[in-house]
């Protein structure tokens, strides 16, 4: 499966690697499947760290709409769940060609990789657009955390103490907004490394561990999408 | 550079100790499965939003994008095929943020209060004082108390 393809150098020397060393293989690891095997549990355990940093503010979201219901109630119907139901499937189709960019890269089919992540890479900037078109209207509505929430000069409903709302919305799609950018840098970087060449059936870890990373920004935006924008 | 050779695969597959990476390839086919399922769930969950269920509302939400996340994490991210570890790791992320809800919810739901009538911290069921609250003789005179509640209060005149 898996070895559709072979590195010659790595073939001839059979169980010898420490004599045939592969160019992508780091000197401190043994044998490719050792450097493949770090690199994914780093990523784990990073993604474990990237869900409890989300975890502080969906703690606070909790808190806030266990102790305002009501409120909350109100200003949610202030987001557009038709923008937010897009961004999802946009997201989620980016996260199946991230999936699909690791399978050519997998099989060794680089012009396929290539183009997943850029397909990938275009539906992050599409979520972008979406998500300025949204912060625009909140803006020009007032609908802004803090001593920015000017929502009654705009013949709002909200009472002034919604704030707190659009404080937890703007940072908790804020961050992953920034996520989202991060996540495109990284795709970008390994469409590079793939259009050079580095990437092979034998060494796939950066598609791997890029992809990893964008189906973490997917799974944060699948709970954020009906916990801001459906329930309420 | 790479060119399939058949024989190295069958030997590859003899020997999984060959130092290769031996990662599980999902067909495309598998994988716009997995896809279609996960926007059925979206319409569902976008659907069932126009529902009210009370206070089922959030749990119906969350178990939704549970099942959402579970598809990805097990065929996007390759779990199903992975290491069990790194399930082993990714689950404890959620575990250790359960346990940061769990205790922050019972440090709000337990937090004593100011009652401005009597300016002392009380309990939020039962209105006893609290422990750890005001000692009575540190108390602030109720005149003062009250006084200060007007004062804040009058703007909204």
């Amino acid at each position: 499966m898996a070895q559709g393809t072979s590195d010659v150098a790595l073939h001839h020397s059979g169980q010898g690697e420490q004599h045939e060393h592969p160019p992508f293989l780091a000197h401190h690891f043994d044998t490719p499947a050792q450097q493949f095997d770090a690199a994914k549990l780093g990523m784990w355990v990073f993604i474990v760290t990237e869900i409890l940093m989300f975890g502080g503010l969906f703690v606070a979201y909790g808190i806030y709409r266990a102790q305002e219901p009501e409120i909350f109630h109100l200003a949610h119907r202030h987001l557009d769940k038709v923008l937010g139901a897009f961004n999802t499937v946009v997201l989620l189709f980016s996260s199946l060609t991230a999936a699909l960019a690791v399978r050519a890269a997998q099989i060794g089919n680089r012009k396929q990789t290539s183009v997943m992540l850029v397909v990938t890479i275009l539906c992050a900037c599409a979520f972008l657009v979406v998500k300025y078109f949204e912060y625009s209207h909140k803006i020009h509505e007032g609908l802004l955390p803090g001593r920015l929430f000017t929502a009654h000069l705009h013949h709002s409903d909200l009472p002034q103490r919604a704030h707190m709302f659009f404080a937890l919305y703007f940072m908790m799609t804020g961050l992953h907004g920034i996520h989202v950018v991060v996540g495109m840098s990284i795709l970008a970087w390994v469409l590079w490394r793939n259009v050079k060449g580095d990437i092979s059936a034998e060494y796939f870890t950066p598609v791997e561990i890029g992809a990893l990373y964008w189906h973490l920004v997917d799974l944060v935006w699948i709970y954020l999408f009906p916990l801001l924008y459906l329930v309420g | 550079m790479n060119h399939t050779a058949p024989t190295h695969t069958n030997q590859a597959h003899e020997t999984h100790d060959d130092g290769r990476v031996h990662a599980h390839i999902s067909t495309v086919k598998f994988l716009v499965g997995v896809f279609a399922a996960l926007i059925f769930l979206t319409f569902v969950t976008v659907y069932v939003s126009y529902f009210d269920f009370g206070e089922a509302n959030t749990f119906v939400a969350v178990l939704i994008a549970t099942m959402k996340a579970t598809l990805v994490a097990l065929f996007f991210m390759h779990l199903r095929y992975d290491k069990a570890f790194h399930g082993v790791v990714f689950i404890m992320g959620f575990l250790f943020l359960g346990l940061f809800l769990l205790f922050a919810h019972i440090e709000i739901r337990t937090r004593g209060y100011v009652d401005e009538a009597s300016s002392t911290t009380v309990l939020p069921r039962t209105g006893a004082p609290a422990p750890g609250g005001i000692e009575p003789s540190a108390r602030v005179p109720r005149a003062r108390a009250t006084g200060g509640s007007t004062a804040a209060g009058s703007p909204a005149h």
